[in-house]
């Protein structure tokens, strides 16, 4: 055994370097690993998910605690699940639920007004300190196929429990990092389509089906993966908001051959999707991609529900500016209640993450690629999509 | 114990912008045990007997046979007693001038008020405000006694001065039951009526001496099995609705819109009195504001409540639909109960007609009513109007009035009118 400074041959035993005085009980053990880095959010992590500290993994949302006031009027629910003042019928959980895993993050999935069932789901996660890190998955199950509101719900969860734990740093390169954050968002969308096979009956002549989007958010970094026509949004206090999905549906093609949006999303395939997860699916890769945000405001992954009623980024952002909240539940709700206040046509589904960055909350950022994605470039509303 | 169940009969299912919704709500109870044996009090019974001059030697005869067939139908223990009625009320048994005015039943009393009833002569007015009255006050003197009951045997019209009556109804109103007989055809059906409505009785004639036992027996046993003492229907309606009537309907219709006790804003008991095992229906109706189509929301609430225990409960719904298969449909026991309160309303204004000499309007009523009892198949109503007209055509409701009629059934068919029948078949033993 040599001395680790100046590689002096040692006694058995020797607590100090004869040659060079060293102590030796700490470098009697091997080379100590790289100490994580206090001012990088995501720390050194590996890149497999499950060797990363336990600790780091995020816990459930809690469960809702008794009946929720009624959704009309606020009065109490009765035991028979009606209001006991107007006599609004309480939704069951899966028509209506809501997940709020810290006071900054939340998220309302409702069957909406309009739907007999909810096929909508969500599953969120985030950690207790304000934009430490949040995920938010959104599915929409497809509604002329078998039991897609359990497929839906089960697909989101398994989602979630891949992103359970911080996004992988990649070997130091933006490739490698790339590399991995793109294997785990593909892990996540594999594991919701596995868990939707699993829920449906083998002899269903129409599989339960399912869109996926999945948002998370690391400081003041973005990934998002997105499969069919959920989408995710960020909306900034100030500046420019963007579209960050592109939808793989029949209106993008159309918008990409160059019909207007407006015109694209209302004509009779509007909400016909090229991709979607579930035992029929062809293809279960999701588009990527990643923005570095650089003021404070809301990151929103939706479901058609919701910006059916408002599809610019332009046109959100100002539902959101209109609910004039800060608190995420207020938002998400007021997002819903929009949307059934414009016809409720389709389940909809608004989770919400705050991102506020001022200059003593915010450590400095890490000097990572600003793009996960073969695209090298920060999405623009409607821009390219970043194929995976 | 006694075990109350709830079903509700309606289609839920509401047009754009529709408001009304009607229910059938049917109430069983199962094992109400024994009157007063339920350990919550006492059951007393008083036994009141007609006995103006105007009874005649056979109908006091059989009015003391009944009286005393009534005394043995009383289970031992129950605090009992016999009026005497004629234009005052005497307390015939227990023969007491102060303290408690009822006794409990056992051989002895039931011997000694056999002899009472034995001593009843004939002679007198008739003034019932008084009879009411005693029998309160005899209640009130043992304060064990929690459910009350009175069987009342008259022959005649009342002779009191307008109101007194009404008056003496109002005081015994939700503190004793009355199911109310007349002897013969010399009383008034609207008067006697009105005094079992307020109490939560019955209401039918005795046309001829010999029944009086087998009635009085009757009535007397089925008073000793209502075990549950005292029940309320308890409806919650939602904020902004309006309850536009509740109505028992079976076993007889009785409206008891006007009977609403308010619990809170939103609820209020109505008295259904004393329960034995059976089954009662009631036609709930409730306007609430229209909603958005696909909305579902709580229309009522309907329970039976045992003071503040609420025992069973029946929900009655409403979901705006704009498929009109579904909303023009109407449920058939709302139909079926809607036709036959129209009934027992068509031959009592009939008779009240024809009694008033208006024998158009008389023949009109009296037509709907053949027109209606044979739609909803009541089969009694049908015999019991084609004593009192001549049917042309059942299904257009054309009737003559008969020129002779026996008074005695007219006034079968007025006592029988609110009796109901039902559509569902009850299960068989």
């Amino acid at each position: 055994m040599n001395c680790p400074s100046c590689q002096a041959a040692l006694a058995p035993g020797a607590r100090f370097c004869e040659n060079c005085g060293a102590q030796l009980d700490a470098a009697a053990a091997p080379a100590p690993v790289a100490a994580v880095s206090a001012d990088h959010p995501l720390g050194d992590a590996p890149i497999s998910a499950p060797t990363r500290k336990p600790a780091a993994a995020l816990p459930d949302p809690p469960a809702p605690a008794g009946r929720r006031a009624c959704t009309e009027c606020g009065g109490e629910v009765g035991p028979d699940l009606y209001c006991l003042e107007c006599g609004t019928k309480a939704p069951s959980e899966r028509d209506h639920f809501r997940e709020q895993p810290a006071p900054w993050v939340a998220g309302v999935c409702d069957k909406a007004i309009g739907k007999n069932r909810n096929e909508d789901a969500m599953a969120l996660l985030a950690g207790a300190e304000p934009g430490s890190r949040a995920v938010l998955i959104v599915m929409d199950g497809v509604s002329n196929s078998i039991d897609s509101d359990v497929a839906s719900l089960a697909g989101a969860r398994a989602a979630r429990e891949v992103l359970r734990m911080p996004l992988p740093v990649g070997m130091g390169t933006p490739e490698s990092r790339d590399a991995a954050v793109r294997k785990v968002l593909t892990d996540a969308a594999a594991a919701a389509n596995t868990a939707i096979v699993a829920v449906t009956d083998p002899d269903s002549p129409n599989p339960a089906s399912a869109t996926f989007t999945a948002a998370v958010l690391e400081g003041r970094r973005i990934t998002w993966a997105n499969i069919g026509d959920s989408r995710s949004y960020w909306l900034p206090d100030a500046g420019t908001p963007v579209q960050l999905t592109v939808d793989d549906s029949v209106a993008q093609a159309q918008i990409a051959a160059g019909v207007a949006r407006e015109v694209a999303e209302t004509g009779p395939q509007a909400h016909a999707i090229t991709k979607w997860l579930g035992r029929d699916s062809e293809d279960q890769k999701p588009t990527v991609g990643a923005l570095e945000v650089d003021g404070s405001g809301w990151l929103l992954a939706c479901s058609d529900g919701l910006w059916n009623y408002a599809s610019e980024p332009e046109a959100l952002a100002a539902q959101v500016r209109a609910a004039a909240t800060s608190d995420p539940l207020a938002l998400a709700l007021a997002l819903v209640a929009f949307a059934n206040g414009s016809g409720g046509h389709d389940n909809v589904t608004a989770a919400v993450a705050r991102v506020d960055l001022t200059p003593s909350a915010v450590p400095p950022p890490p000097p990572p690629p600003p793009v996960v994605g073969q695209n090298d470039q920060t999405p623009t509303p409607g821009g390219e999509p970043s194929d995976g | 114990m006694a075990e109350f169940s709830a079903a509700v009969y309606q289609n839920e299912f509401l047009p754009d912008g529709g408001t009304d919704v009607n229910a059938i709500v049917t109430i069983t109870c199962k094992g109400a045990g024994t009157a007063g044996q339920s350990g919550a009090g006492s059951a007393g019974e008083i036994i009141i007997v007609d006995t103006s001059g105007s009874m005649g030697p056979a109908t006091m005869a059989a009015a003391k046979e009944g009286a005393q067939a009534a005394l043995a139908e009383i289970v031992d223990g129950t605090y009992f007693a016999v009026i005497a009625g004629a234009d005052r009320a005497m307390l015939a048994y227990p023969q007491v001038s102060s303290g408690p005015g009822m006794v409990q039943m056992d051989a002895r009393t039931r011997l000694e008020a056999s002899a009472a009833i034995d001593r009843f002569v004939g002679s007198g007015g008739t003034a019932i405000s008084t009879w009411l009255d005693l029998a309160g006050q005899l209640f009130s003197s043992v304060g064990a006694v929690t459910q009350r009951h009175v069987l009342l045997l008259t022959d005649g019209e009342n002779r009191e001065r307008p109101g007194r009556l009404d008056e003496a109804i109002n005081r015994a109103t939700g503190y004793f039951q009355a199911d109310c007989r007349g002897a013969g055809t010399d009383w008034q059906v609207a008067e006697i009526r009105r005094i079992a409505q307020a109490l939560l009785g019955t209401v039918d004639i005795i046309p001829s001496p010999a029944e009086m036992k087998a009635q009085f027996q009757e009535i007397m046993r089925n008073a000793m099995a209502r075990g549950v003492a005292d029940a309320s229907l308890r409806v919650w309606t939602p904020q902004g609705a309006e309850v536009l009537f509740v109505r028992q309907v079976s076993p007889t219709v009785e409206d008891l819109t006007h009977r609403r006790t308010p619990v809170n804003p939103l609820t209020g008991d109505y008295p259904t009195g004393a329960w034995s095992d059976e089954s009662r229906d009631y036609h709930v109706a409730v306007r609430v504001p229209a909603k958005a189509i696909g909305q579902e929301q709580l229309a009522a609430r309907v329970q039976l409540a045992l003071g503040s225990d609420v025992v069973a409960q029946g929900l009655v719904k409403a979901t705006w639909s704009n498929n009109s298969e579904l909303t023009t449909r109407i449920d058939q026991q709302v139909a079926h109960y809607t036709g036959q309160a129209e009934l027992a309303q068509a031959i009592q204004e009939g008779l009240a007609a024809k009694a008033a000499g208006d024998e158009a309007t008389a023949t009109t009523k009296l037509g709907r009513a053949v027109q209606l009892a044979a739609e909803t198949g009541n089969e009694e109503a049908t015999s019991k109007l084609r004593k009192v007209v001549d049917v042309d055509n059942e299904e257009t409701g054309t009737v003559r009035l008969k020129r002779a009629v026996e008074k005695a059934d007219e006034m079968a068919l007025d006592t029988a009118s609110t009796k109901t029948t039902r559509i569902r078949k009850e299960p068989t033993a």
